[in-house]
């Protein structure tokens, strides 16, 4: 079977870890984040047919004065953002994100989730954000760890992305 | 002149004509004469034609080998140290740690020794050894060296991906990728909040939980990550390194390329498995014992020791307490031993042996040995006869003896020493001195003389009472020996005189024979007076034949009988004495 390690990068408060509990399997408590600051889980998806293992690491919400610490990055296949819709600056700050990650271990397949879609009166993103992202080269999927709406094809679309990329 | 210019002309013309192919010409010409690559033309082409033969094939590099390796071995034997400079950054870390893994391992294999011998754990082992009957190398294996390997990972360095894992048969391997994965975040945790990772390969090389303890060893693309519970010996350590370089060697190109793939690495799987074993006490022989045995001997033997120096010496010392309490004169008020030091006070009677002398001929180390003695008189039996002997001087030959207060000597003394004894004072302790049992003897100078004298005897021609002149040397020696008498007895109060006695042989008539022999005996005392010696304490009296001096030979008999013998009485006035 293949495996690929994917690093989930976001800020505070985005929902990673939402994302993360609902979908895939876990075996570490919560704590992982704020001792260790990162929390290893695992999502098998199935790429008609292949299976394929993604190692999720999910690094802990830093605020926007805390880098992330890059030993971590070290080996990643992927990196899977994530963006709270509903603020502005999660958003915002995901080209410094890239960059971070971008000067630590290159240039790999990228996806940005636009996360808590169900909530549509608080969205604060436009369509000339989402061009932005794309323009940039990042893949975006608008997701909702509530219904589960774009999870599963998210990580999906990364885990394609990685398994072409080699 | 105009010859000259014509020729300049000439010359000129043919430079503007032909100057760049005559420059071309000259250099063809050079390189004709030359014909062979000069070091400068060399230098301009050798890094390119190097460069095309490379690439084209290895000859070079073959045609080249053996020269590098003469030149090499030329540079080692010129300046080996040049050399040593070189390459100690390449081997210096590989020499480093490979001392430093040795040595891990002797500390590890010491403390192990030590600490299962003489903690208080090893105590408890030989109790419970000693309880169930069970050697103790065997509890010690049963509670120190049971260890299992439980399971095995593999993981790629850089992604911290799990390539492959092996696990004993009753454990749960479901999530063997997630624990690598966290294994790999918390060895980035560790390295990253100690600052470690500077030194290439540092990190998390074990942690422990409980029982389990986790051996990480690091290569260069992975890692091995070995799951212990119980003791392990420091040996596997060195297998799991092993096994890691095996691995590195046979997966190579596979853990270069890695994507994610671990289906190349399941031929890994039998090297991983090598390592789990359960090791149970009887699959390991005792030898392990042997240095905490040896160690426990050796503190028996010194204990033993030590215990028997110190009853030795407590021996010693009761022996020489028990002897100074029984030596006559020796009063013991406190005695006291002590670890280093010991103290002994009590009173001694000047007369009493020395009781450093006492406790030194019984082995005590008297330099240890405090002492404070007091003087004292003791009225020891044994002390007041000593005293009495030693104040009244006393002769060798008279003994003492102490019953109740009397003081009873006994032997022989003289007159004069009996006759100041008497009149004595007492002696502490002594109340009443019987000398009874005590013969009175003469001085020894005087029954010298006395017999010396007695021995003579002066020798007179057939019926002459005329004294021969051999004789007169043996008056003088006798007037000698008395006066000599005399001069004694007059210091120590005896009084001397001297019988002379004449006798004659059997011819002739008894009455002639009777005067003959007082006319010998009265010659002798006048000669003898002649010498000094008063006439009036010198008795004569002439015996003729009616004592004889008995002699075997018939002419001898007659000989000696013609003769003049002498009688010595001393008489000690002051204590009646008389012989």
């Amino acid at each position: 079977m293949i495996q690929k390690k994917i690093c989930m990068v976001g800020v505070f408060g985005t929902g990673k870890t939402s994302l993360v509990q609902q979908f895939v399997h876990s075996m570490f408590s919560e704590k992982y984040h704020s001792t260790v600051g990162v929390k290893i889980d695992r999502k098998e998806v199935d790429l008609s047919g292949t299976k394929v293992n993604l190692l999720l690491w999910d690094l802990a919400g830093r605020d926007e004065f805390e880098d992330i610490p890059t030993s971590y990055l070290r080996g990643s296949a992927g990196i899977f953002y994530v963006v709270d819709g509903t603020r502005r600056e999660t958003f915002d700050q995901i080209a410094d994100l890239r960059d971070l990650v971008n000067g630590a271990i290159g240039d790999v397949p990228s996806l940005v989730a636009l996360n808590k879609k169900d909530l549509t009166d608080q969205w604060r993103l436009g369509k000339g954000d989402h061009n932005t992202l794309v323009e940039a080269g990042l893949h975006t999927i608008g997701t909702s760890a509530k219904t589960g709406e774009g999870v599963e094809e998210a990580f999906i679309w990364l885990a394609n992305a990685t398994v072409k990329s080699e | 002149m105009p010859e000259e210019g014509q020729s300049q002309e000439f010359s000129d013309l043919r430079e503007l004509l032909l100057g760049q192919e005559k420059e071309r010409l000259a250099e063809l010409e050079r390189r004709l004469d030359e014909l062979e690559l000069s070091p400068e033309e060399l230098a301009d082409y050798l890094p390119e034609a190097v460069a095309l033969r490379a690439a084209r094939d290895k000859q070079l590099a073959r045609s080249l080998a053996p020269t590098l390796e003469d030149a090499f071995s030329e540079s080692v034997e010129r300046n080996p140290r040049l050399i040593a400079h070189t390459i100690f950054p390449i081997i210096g870390p590989a020499i480093r740690k490979s001392i430093a893994e040795t040595m891990a391992g002797l500390v590890e294999t010491l403390n192990h020794a030590i600490e299962s011998s003489l903690s208080w754990q090893g105590l408890k082992w030989r109790v419970e050894a000693l309880r169930t009957g069970v050697p103790y190398a065997q509890v010690v294996i049963k509670h120190a060296l049971v260890y299992r390997v439980e399971q095995v990972f593999l993981i790629h360095r850089e992604t911290g991906l799990l390539l492959a894992n092996a696990a004993a048969a009753d454990l749960d391997t479901q999530d063997a990728d997630l624990i690598s994965g966290m294994m790999t975040a918390i060895r980035d945790f560790v390295q990253d909040s100690f600052g470690s990772a500077a030194d290439g390969d540092g990190g998390l090389r074990t942690f422990s939980v409980g029982e389990r303890t986790v051996l990480v060893e690091q290569g260069p693309r992975a890692l091995l990550a070995v799951v212990v519970s119980g003791q392990h010996p420091p040996s596997l350590v060195e297998r799991i390194q092993a096994t890691l370089e095996t691995i590195h060697l046979r997966f190579s190109s596979a853990l270069t390329e890695f994507e994610g793939d671990a289906a190349p690495f399941e031929p890994s799987q039998p090297l991983l498995e090598e390592l789990l074993e359960t090791v149970l006490a009887t699959d390991r022989p005792g030898t392990r014992s042997a240095a905490p045995r040896v160690a426990w001997v050796v503190i028996l033997a010194l204990v033993v020791l030590v215990a028997a120096l110190w009853i030795r010496s407590a021996l010693r010392w009761n022996r020489a307490i028990t002897a100074l309490e029984n030596e006559p004169g020796v009063v013991l008020v406190e005695t006291e031993r002590g670890l280093m030091r010991s103290h002994l006070e009590g009173l001694v009677d000047p007369l009493a042996t020395d009781p450093g002398l006492l406790l030194d001929s019984m082995n005590v180390d008297t330099s240890r040995v405090e002492v404070r003695w007091q003087s004292y008189l003791s009225l020891d039996p044994e002390m007041v006869a000593a005293r009495a002997r030693q104040v009244w001087d006393a002769p060798t030959s008279v003994n003492f003896r102490l019953v109740h207060d009397t003081l009873i000597a006994s032997g022989t003394a003289t007159f004069d020493w009996m006759h100041g004894l008497t009149s004595s004072a007492a002696l502490p302790g002594v109340s009443h001195i019987d000398i009874s049992g005590v013969a009175p003897t003469l001085p020894p100078e005087l029954a010298t003389h006395k017999q010396r004298i007695e021995d003579q005897k002066v020798l007179f021609e057939i019926g002459s009472a005329a004294l021969p002149p051999a004789a007169l040397d043996l008056i003088s020696d006798i007037a000698g020996s008395f006066g000599e008498m005399l001069d004694i007895g007059r210091v120590r109060g005896y009084d001397m005189s001297l019988e002379v006695i004449g006798r004659s042989d059997t011819t002739g008539t008894s009455e002639v024979n009777q005067l003959l022999s007082l006319q010998r005996a009265n010659v002798v005392r006048g000669s003898l007076a002649a010498r000094g010696i008063p006439s009036e304490m010198i008795a004569t009296v002439g015996i003729g034949t009616s004592d004889p001096i008995r002699s075997a030979d018939p002419d001898n008999r007659s000989a000696l009988n013609r003769s003049v013998s002498f009688s010595v009485s001393v008489t000690y006035p002051g204590g009646g004495g008389n012989q």
